[in-house]
């Protein structure tokens, strides 16, 4: 059996009168990484939210499988974790709301064996969002992507809240549990570090356009585009790229 | 001159925050504080503008978040005015044009306030004041953490070349330490409100001693692409 696909077929989404996103079309298979880079502005976010089904695209579509892609309820892992926690309610209760919406029972240790992939403690379940740490707080919104076991997780600048340290932690974390569990990872990010060491392929937006897709080694080493080149050679002067060229 | 600060300590609601901490910082000395988050970085970098503003020096600070240096009630050209007249700098506008151009700020409109502005517009302009007058001492807390890779490359040598014509120290607080080790001649590794490891920086990187260091050069750099 062909494996499943999220399609991004020719979708442009408006605000106002402006295009923020323009004839987009790209394509992500289960269990593979797209990493979209660019820089702020460009639209990364606005993909994520026509992807999520937040702004409807004034054109083109969006499928998983060939079917709406909000049929396969995806996920969402914010830049800022304890955003997307409500700050009365303990991380138990947060974590287990997809598996609430999706009204779909799951066994009785899921949970318990997430934290363990994760390394987060059972008992940090009962804290509240102020009571744990932003690297923790992260791992917990990983537990909460994971659990309804979603075949398509969108992560919004998942390392930028956290520490180098963390930041290479958890970018191993994500590619272990893709491998684990097959989902499909499209990944918007501006560390170009990150994207080039864990895409599968890295799609290049620029003020709403895609200016390429090539893989990360091609990235790397010849960018395709002039803005390519530019962000390339960007992250090596900023030490992100220094051991990778 | 050279620049020094002896026995800084931060203590908060019963907690030592930072040890005891001295420092040297020689003119024009490029020097990197690196640690993990919640170490004591931008603790020490403001007890260090605090103590060093006491000796009169001339320091400039950029901190992590420009919330911390804009008001979102006043105009951006009154934050503009207002560290002209602290700095004592007759207004120059064409000093200001060069600096906005330089760091792509030049088409925002001076008369919005901060929240018309996007964070990384906020980010340059707070830069682009601390670049106003001639610091002793440029202390810049994660100023690219806001910005996109080639705006924050851009910013990077920006910053080396007017710190290299004013002969401007910088102290660089980042996690970053692929930023470090390009930027920066000397390293500082904070670690539970510490200095644990002081050395220069290409040193520090091949030969780090304490767990600190060797967790952080541990993680400096991404995988090489399959």
């Amino acid at each position: 059996m062909a494996s499943a696909v999220l399609r991004i077929e020719d979708v442009s989404v408006k605000r106002g009168r402006l295009f923020t996103l323009e004839h987009i079309s790209l394509s992500l298979t289960a269990g593979r990484t797209l990493a979209v880079v660019g820089e702020s502005g460009a639209g990364k976010s606005t993909l994520i939210a026509a992807v999520l089904g937040l702004v409807r695209p004034a054109s083109g579509t969006i499928s998983w499988n060939n079917a709406p892609v909000h049929h396969c309820r995806p996920a969402l892992v914010m830049q800022e974790p304890r955003a997307g926690f409500n700050p009365a309610l303990s991380i138990r209760q947060t974590v287990m709301e997809p598996v609430v919406a999706s009204g779909k029972p799951i066994s009785a240790d899921i949970l318990e064996q997430l934290c363990g992939q994760l390394e987060l403690p059972v008992d940090l379940l009962n804290r509240r969002p102020g009571e744990i740490s932003i690297g923790q707080a992260q791992r917990a919104s990983i537990i909460r992507a994971l659990i309804a076991a979603p075949p398509l997780i969108l992560f919004d600048e998942p390392l930028s809240a956290l520490d180098a340290v963390t930041q290479k932690q958890t970018a191993q974390l994500i590619a272990e549990l893709q491998k684990a569990y097959g989902f499909a990872a499209l990944i918007v990010t501006h560390d170009l570090g990150y994207a080039a060491a864990y895409g599968d392929e890295i799609a290049v937006l620029r003020a709403g356009r895609i200016e390429e897709v090539t893989s990360p080694r091609e990235f790397v080493s010849a960018p395709g585009t002039n803005y390519g080149c530019q962000l390339r050679d960007a992250a090596i002067e900023l030490g992100a790229l220094e051991q990778t060229v | 001159m050279t620049l020094s600060v002896s026995n800084l300590c931060v203590e908060r609601a019963g907690c030592t925050l930072l040890h005891p901490t001295s420092l040297t910082i020689q003119p024009r000395e490029r020097i990197g504080l690196v640690g993990e988050s919640g170490s004591g970085k931008s603790t020490l970098g403001h007890a260090l503008v605090d103590a060093l503003r006491g000796q009169n020096v001339r320091v400039a600070h950029v901190p992590q978040s420009p919330d911390e240096a804009l008001d979102p009630l006043r105009s951006m050209s009154y934050h503009w005015r207002e560290a002209e007249r602290a700095l004592q700098c007759t207004p120059d506008r064409q000093r200001q044009q060069q600096l906005f151009r330089a760091l792509q700020i030049h088409q925002g409109n001076l008369r919005k306030r901060p929240w018309g502005w996007s964070r990384g517009m906020q980010q340059r302009f707070v830069i682009a004041m601390a670049l106003i007058g001639s610091p002793q001492l440029l202390v810049l807390d994660e100023p690219t953490s806001a910005l996109d890779p080639v705006v924050a490359a851009r910013t990077m040598n920006l910053l080396d070349s007017v710190l290299e014509q004013n002969q401007t120290s910088m102290f660089l607080i980042t996690h970053d330490m692929g930023l470090a080790a390009k930027r920066v001649t000397r390293l500082l590794v904070m670690d539970a409100g510490r200095i644990a490891e002081d050395a220069p920086c290409s040193s520090l990187l091949q030969a780090p001693v304490t767990p600190a260091a060797k967790a952080l050069t541990r993680h400096r750099t991404w995988p090489a692409p399959c």
